[in-house]
């Protein structure tokens, strides 16, 4: 057998040293990297999101909004210091009274002592007015608001959907600090809202209902998404893809492209229970898979009878 | 006994290393229990249909890595090369699911399988369109067909577009760097089980840094230890429908593909020494492939498949032992009987499960590399690769462009691995053609 020259072990002894030098520096990684913490946003229910981003603009504006409530509008520097924690690249904040007044806005600083009461989206949204909407919508917990607007300093619309949580502050001062996402996710709760805020609607006021439900700028329509109603046999009273029910179309009778019909489906499944998600295959000429979307079907006590309030949206995507 | 090479295709190992080993398989099988996750969430199916369909799937998939592993007379390929349950199959499952329920994909599953099963004896015969180089081709489009899960686990990335985090950044990165290390570095133990120890470790560094792999693997006490597989109202009866006979006919020969690379990669790296392919270990573990099919159909589980992962894993600790394939199926369908064990081990952070299929996926697409320029190369063999390889690849890169071209291309170019076969074999005649003519006329000069 060879004997090991003293070149070897010394090559031996640096290679143990090296292997061992990482594997601390491993071990301190883990133990460094331990958080001693436990969640600020116990009290805060985000299992409905699908997607990271958007729970993490709803927990942003949430710890904006408690940080007003404990110390009044004195927080609202913290917002302005640039290197602060409220200045993300990913979403701003902005504050109102509940008149409509801005009091700060992190991405236009030029709105803040206007009251932007009566101000609407490209499309006719009164975007203030709908924020205090939907604090006041018992379905809608962080009361979201779907919207058009701009990116600041750019020039073109881009899709935004914004949280927001109502703030008592210390001074007496009724306020609600929002946040939102361009270009945002579709989250499957989005369209769980709008439907129950509608079915609710229905139930109160009746037929008076539709036309609201059927408003382009109504909370009840937003993007790609359009709640609609239908009655047992199929008859639709508010379509589901044009403003109108010129052309009646047998919702009961629809299938899907692999033949699955997600309405008479559904309609099945709400014998036993008052909501119910189904999916269904769509077809883009621009992806070779089917994609699939999902469908959110509530029914409602309506003029001696049911009526079933329904929206449509995308289902969240694998990542391949 | 276990040499320079860790254990040999034919060496039993001790028993613990056979556990262990096995265990370490196991750890990457699992990673594929998101597809009857998937599937039953996608149809609102309560958790004792999840439960269900999760128990059949793995029972399939472990008695089909049982019989492929075994090797077996007239079946199985005697080589470690798992079964899984197979994502390709998803989306058809999930429609014939909407159609006629799970009868419907039960049925058509079975066919399916049949399917691979009748395509199994044809290998045998494509001996000549299938040279070393084009085998090594295919070899490495296995491990190139799991970079888009294997990178977007390793990023923790569940949903399409969604944000990423810092945390699971580091978790895969440091999983990746101790699986690496432990396989470069380490000495016998250490080597062999690199997977192991990298997975264990990550997933102590994602406890610690995110709270939701705690979450995830707290809600286990919620389930049972042990429960008896139920056979529910959903899954009685087994039906068929014509409509659905084209789509499982397209993804079956599509499998069966992918299998035949799987089983390819298993035959090189268990038997480097042979000088060329040996079919008949490949026709049986194709046959194998199709029974797990519709045994899967026929038990109420999703589709089965063989795991690129897995011969990866096998490839790269050097341990390709075929009982270790038997004991990874024997356990797979031991942990079938309890479900809160089920959901610890699918409960391994995404970033982790990136890291290892990062990890395997390497290896099989080297494999491959070296395989294909193993012998004297020529221009021919550039352009057969070079423009498989192309068209493999613009199914990852473009597939909003296939999307456009008409239904029969689409049929065919799905995804690399299918993609770049065909095309090579294609391509590879059609380049021939000059050698076919030559041959012909040699012979017609001999006759005369």
């Amino acid at each position: 057998m060879r004997r090991r020259s003293s070149k070897d072990v010394w090559e031996g002894e640096v290679l143990h040293r090296l292997r061992a030098g990482v594997a601390s520096v491993l071990l301190l990684l883990v133990i460094g990297a331990a958080p001693a913490c436990r969640s600020r946003y116990a009290d805060l229910d985000l299992s409905c999101y699908s997607y990271r981003d958007t729970r993490r603009l709803v927990q942003h504006v949430y710890d904006a909004a408690r940080l007003l409530q404990e110390e009044g509008l004195a927080g609202l520097t913290q917002f302005r210091e640039r290197s602060g924690r409220f200045r993300t690249d990913e979403f701003y904040l902005y504050v109102y009274r509940t008149d409509g007044t801005n009091l700060y806005h992190a991405g236009m600083p030029e709105l803040e002592g206007r009251n932007l009461w009566e101000v609407t989206d490209k499309d006719g949204k009164p975007i203030t007015q709908l924020v205090l909407e939907a604090l006041r919508d018992p379905n809608n917990p962080h009361a979201w608001v779907h919207y058009s607007w701009w990116e600041p300093g750019s020039f073109y619309p881009v899709p935004k959907s914004s949280c927001h949580f109502e703030v008592a502050t210390p001074e007496g001062e009724k306020l609600f600090v929002g946040g939102g996402l361009d270009y945002p996710h579709e989250e499957r709760e989005f369209i769980r809202i709008a439907v129950d805020s509608a079915a609710d609607l229905l139930e109160e006021r009746g037929s008076e209902a539709l036309l609201q439900i059927a408003d382009p700028i109504s909370a009840f329509n937003y993007r790609d998404v359009r709640v609609f109603v239908f009655r047992e046999n199929g008859e639709m009273l508010v379509a589901p893809a044009i403003n109108s029910t010129f052309s009646q179309t047998n919702l009961l009778e629809c299938a899907d492209e692999v033949g699955h019909r997600p309405f008479a489906h559904a309609l099945g499944a709400l014998e036993a229970s008052e909501a119910v998600w189904e999916i269904f295959m769509a077809r883009s000429r621009y992806q070779t898979r089917l994609l699939r979307k999902c469908l959110y079907v509530r029914k409602a006590a309506w003029d001696d009878g049911e009526a079933y309030i329904a929206a449509i949206t995308d289902l969240p995507q694998p990542p391949y | 006994m276990a040499g320079r090479r860790g254990y040999g295709v034919n060496e039993l190992p001790p028993a613990t290393h056979l556990l262990v080993s096995s265990l370490q398989h196991v750890l990457l099988m699992v990673t594929s229990l998101v597809i009857p996750i998937l599937f039953a969430s996608q149809l609102g199916g309560s958790p004792e249909f999840t439960a269900g369909l999760i128990a059949f799937s793995m029972l399939a998939a472990g008695v089909g890595s049982v019989i492929q592993s075994v090797g077996l007379p007239f079946i199985g390929s005697g080589y470690l090369c798992p079964n899984v349950c197979g994502p390709s199959y998803f989306s058809v499952s999930l429609s014939a699911a909407w159609i006629g329920g799970v009868a419907l994909t039960r049925g058509m599953t079975i066919v399916a399988g049949a399917v691979e099963m009748a395509l199994a004896p044809l290998i045998q015969r494509l001996r000549r369109v299938f040279p070393a180089f084009i085998v090594g081709l295919v070899v490495a489009m296995v491990g190139v067909s799991i970079l888009a899960p294997a990178i977007s686990s390793f990023f923790g990335l569940a949903l399409r577009d969604d944000a990423i985090r810092s945390a699971d950044m580091i978790i895969g990165g440091v999983s990746l760097l101790v699986m690496v290390l432990a396989n470069l570095w380490g000495r016998r133990l250490a080597k062999m089980y690199c997977l192991l120890i990298g997975t264990l470790v990550g997933w102590g560094l994602a406890v610690i840094l995110a709270p939701e792999y705690w979450h995830d693997l707290a809600a286990a006490s919620d389930l049972p230890m042990l429960a008896v597989p139920s056979l529910g109202s959903s899954f009685r009866g087994i039906t068929f429908d014509l409509r659905m006979v084209i789509p499982f006919v397209v993804i079956a020969v599509s499998g069966s593909l992918k299998s035949f690379g799987n089983l390819l990669a298993a035959q090189g790296i268990s038997e480097p020494g042979l000088k060329e392919t040996d079919f008949a270990p490949i026709r049986k573990g194709l046959l194998a492939d199709g029974f797990s099919t519709v045994l899967a159909g026929l038990l109420g589980g999703v589709a089965v498949d063989t795991s690129s992962s897995n011969v990866g894993l096998a490839g790269a600790t050097r341990v390709t032992s075929r009982w270790i394939g038997v004991g990874a199926g024997g356990i797979f369908v031991v942990l079938a009987f309890f479900p809160r064990l089920i959901l610890i081990l699918s409960a391994i952070p995404r970033p982790v499960m990136g890291a290892s299929l990062i990890f395997a996926g390497s290896f099989m697409v080297c494999t491959g590399m070296k395989q294909m320029f193993s012998e004297p190369w020529d221009e021919r063999k550039t352009f057969v690769v070079g423009i498989s390889f192309f068209f493999g690849m613009s199914t990852a890169f473009l597939p909003g462009l296939y999307a456009r071209t008409p239904r029969l291309v689409q049929t065919f170019f799905t995804d690399p691995l299918p993609t770049a076969t065909v095309v090579a074999v294609l391509v590879n005649q059609l380049l021939g053609l000059d050698r076919l003519v030559s041959r012909w006329r040699w012979r017609q000069r001999r006759r005369r």
